[in-house]
């Protein structure tokens, strides 16, 4: 994948900030949560104009044709806004799942409308078990016929194709379902984060299309791109978490002074900071790493995926111990942060199995 | 790298002097890291001195040129390209930039270029037992007398006290003042009778620090810095240089994560330890491994954005990050080792070293100013965060409480 030069990528990502701060502000997020398929498609076909949603797809269909750097600064602007949209599912996992497969004909036929935002692709991947590894694929195939089911599937009910990892006689293979076709059942999965969707989809001898390609080998590629995204949203949402909590330290009197003159609270601002800070350098080095297709990139991906993911969760845990009370409202946004915060932790893995992969990685 | 004109004749002048006059130094004081004072050395930088390149951004009247920061590093890059030292003291010799902004005419022609040519050896008289994180709040007195002070006092943690020729010594000489306005800079000459220099035994059961008693010792007004009442100031700029080389060193660590190609040494203890499959021991492996790496990358981030002139909150994150590190390494190898830990000596150097390095992560967590010390500077410089009322700051120090009592003088 190719790389915007500096000034670009400086360039796109401020260019998303503005859009996020007109149309993705804290009342546009509040309604779009509360709506049945939970994004807004005003914002989403935005998004998908300005190039995000195709940001590394090639441009051969329609694409930007960036890479992962590109992806990683984008998402930290947007998880600093927690924007909902299905970008994760379609524009990434998929839109990556079908790049590493390499099957030209699905490319063709499916990549230019994720590009464009006009479909929503997703992967169907992991079982109930919710690990995302190779164990955990529960849809098996005879011939085409799908049946069995995945979880956790990302924007599952919002989607116009499927793509999905199933056991075959041959070993995993990935198929291309359509949302509607005969056989496919999916539920919505009521959701702790309400910005995120998420959905259960059961085949029963659902007719897919097979594609070319070794699926699991691909998955982990859109899982790590995936991951690099994600960690990108964890650092940026953690560095705005921050930034709104210091501001309040310096407004909030108690006891005569601001409450952030106090080192109890100066103390973990601190080293919220260190936290924060790390998450961002650990997810653009994961993206610098994944875009130069270094050989350290598993290492560099599995860093990212725990550093960041549990810097995003103590920030915004710790942001609504320091704000006090005002945080323990519903009309505050400190919990929207820690809901999107205690998702991000376990899509594609939890911290503790990224610790396990990065120390495989370094060959223990 | 394509220079502008000036830039280009300015690289060749310092090339074609480094070429007629550089020849190398006997093996011993050409050490791995830093330099030791060897009479090869000391000529060697008398000659670097007297040519202008030690301080070139410093003015003509004092050794230097008059050079900006960036023709001045156009020097220091033909100096490290051959690998001569004494470039670039104008920004690292903390002695020599502290004397030359607040020295007397008279101290600055006796020291600064002894001092570019570590002729003399210094030590920091800082800290006292009463006054640690609270520096401004040293009792070490100096009492003028005719045309000297008289010093009273003692100092802590003062590292080559025993061979230093003066001391940058802090003392208060008005006990009138609040406590930042009392106080004095000065070089005091430590090679007298009233200086008794005693080693310090640490809790590692290593001396590398000392305690320095003063009892009536004598330093003459001339080496006095800046003014009376005005040393608060003058230890800021001695302070910063002391930063600056310090967050030099940060920044020439290793940049990026790095991608040795021999097992991380914790890896290679758990494995010989046996306890690699433990999925506990596994898992703090992995975050303490992660912690080094992620404040490498810290750094090298930090080195980016510096680079481009932008300024970086992660720099003053670096000690922080380091005491993390040092504790959680020191107690994995602790964990790793179980019951072998209780032990000590030759024949148990595993033991030996994950019990040295629990203690002697304290000098990082306490040394250069404790972690909580650290997170009031971030809190304060860095987020913004005010600072908490001081009740000592506007009252004359005498009346400052010291312990349960105000000071008795």
């Amino acid at each position: 994948m190719a790389s915007l030069s500096a000034e670009e990528r400086v360039a796109l990502t401020d260019a998303v900030t503005r859009l996020l701060a007109d149309h993705g502000a804290e009342a546009d997020v509040r309604r779009s949560m509360e709506t049945e398929r939970g994004y807004d498609p005003d914002l989403w076909r935005r998004l998908a104009e300005m190039g995000v949603v195709g940001l590394t797809i090639d441009e051969a269909w329609g694409g930007v044709g960036a890479g992962p750097m590109e992806l990683e600064a984008v998402m930290e602007a947007a998880g600093a806004a927690l924007l909902c949209s299905p970008l994760l599912a379609s524009g990434v996992l998929a839109a990556e799942l079908l790049r590493a497969l390499g099957d030209q004909d699905a490319q063709a036929r499916l990549l230019p409308g994720i590009a464009a935002g006009t479909s929503i692709a997703t992967v169907a991947l992991t079982g109930e078990a919710g690990t995302w590894t190779e164990d955990a694929v529960s849809v098996t195939a005879e011939g085409d016929r799908l049946s069995g089911s995945a979880s956790y599937v990302l924007h599952g009910q919002n989607a116009d194709v499927l793509l999905a990892i199933a056991r075959t006689g041959d070993g995993l293979t990935v198929f291309e379902v359509e949302a509607k076709a005969a056989g496919v059942t999916v539920t919505a999965l009521p959701t702790f984060d309400h910005t995120l969707r998420l959905a259960r989809i059961a085949f029963e001898r659902t007719p897919g299309r097979r594609l070319d390609g070794e699926a699991w080998p691909a998955a982990r590629a859109a899982m790590d791109l995936a991951l690099v995204a994600l960690a990108g949203e964890q650092a940026g949402g953690a560095r705005r978490c921050l930034e709104t909590t210091v501001d309040y330290a310096k407004d909030r009197f108690q006891f005569g002074r601001a409450i952030g003159s106090f080192q109890a609270i100066k103390h973990m601002a601190a080293d919220l900071l260190l936290e924060c800070e790390s998450a961002v350098s650990a997810a653009r080095r994961a993206a610098t790493r994944l875009a130069e297709g270094a050989s350290d990139a598993d290492a560099a991906v599995s860093l990212a995926a725990f550093a960041c993911a549990d810097a995003f969760v103590r920030t915004t845990a710790d942001a609504i111990q320091m704000h006090g009370g005002i945080a323990f409202t519903w009309e505050h946004p400190a919990h929207l942060y820690l809901r999107r915060a205690r998702a991000d932790a376990q899509l594609f893995g939890t911290p503790d199995a990224h610790r396990e992969r990065f120390l495989e990685a370094l060959g223990a | 790298m394509t220079l502008a004109a000036p830039d280009q004749s300015l690289r060749d002048e310092v090339r074609a002097w480094l070429a007629q006059h550089w020849k190398g130094l006997p093996r011993p004081a050409q050490a791995a890291v830093g330099w030791t004072s060897t009479p090869e050395l000391r000529a060697w930088l008398r000659q670097v001195a007297q040519a202008r390149w030690a301080v070139p951004r410093w003015p003509q009247a004092w050794f230097g040129r008059g050079l900006s920061d960036g023709e001045a590093r156009i020097v220091e890059r033909e100096f490290a390209a051959v690998g001569a030292p004494g470039a670039g003291q104008d920004r690292a010799n903390l002695w020599a930039n502290t004397l030359l902004a607040h020295g007397t005419q008279a101290l600055k022609e006796e020291l600064i270029l002894p001092l570019l040519c570590h002729e003399v050896g210094m030590c920091l008289l800082y800290s006292e037992p009463g006054a640690g994180s609270d520096l401004a709040g040293v009792r070490t007195r100096a009492e003028r007398t005719g045309d000297h002070f008289v010093v009273n006092g003692s100092k802590v943690w003062t590292s080559g006290a025993a061979t230093a020729d003066y001391g940058m010594l802090i003392a208060r000489t008005d006990w009138n003042a609040p406590k930042h306005k009392g106080i004095s800079f000065f070089f005091l000459p430590m090679k007298q009778p009233g200086v008794e220099v005693r080693p310090l035994r640490q809790i590692t059961d290593e001396r590398h620090f000392n305690e320095v008693f003063l009892t009536d010792a004598i330093v003459p007004a001339e080496n006095l810095l800046k003014g009376e009442g005005e040393g608060w100031g003058v230890l800021q700029t001695a302070l910063a240089y002391e930063r600056s080389v310090m967050g030099e060193g940060a920044r020439g660590a290793r940049s990026g994560a790095p991608e040795s190609k021999t097992e991380e040494p914790l890896i290679a203890l758990a494995r010989e330890a046996g306890v690699l499959g433990d999925p506990l021991i596994r898992q703090d492996l992995a975050q303490a491994i992660a912690w080094r790496r992620l404040n490498a990358l810290n750094t090298a981030r930090a080195k980016a954005e510096l680079a481009q002139g932008a300024s970086s909150p992660v720099m003053s994150l670096g000690k922080l990050a380091m005491s993390r590190i040092l504790h959680a390494e020191a107690r994995l190898r602790t964990a790793i080792l179980g019951a072998e830990s209780l032990l000590e000596g030759p024949d148990h150097p595993r033991a030996e070293d994950a019990n040295f390095l629990t203690l002697n992560a304290y000098f990082t967590s306490i040394g250069g100013g404790t972690d909580q010390i650290q997170r009031n500077i971030i809190g304060e410089r860095v987020l913004g965060l005010p600072k908490e009322p001081e009740v000592d700051r506007d009252i004359p120090f005498r009346d400052v409480k010291s312990g349960k009592h105000t000071s008795k003088i």
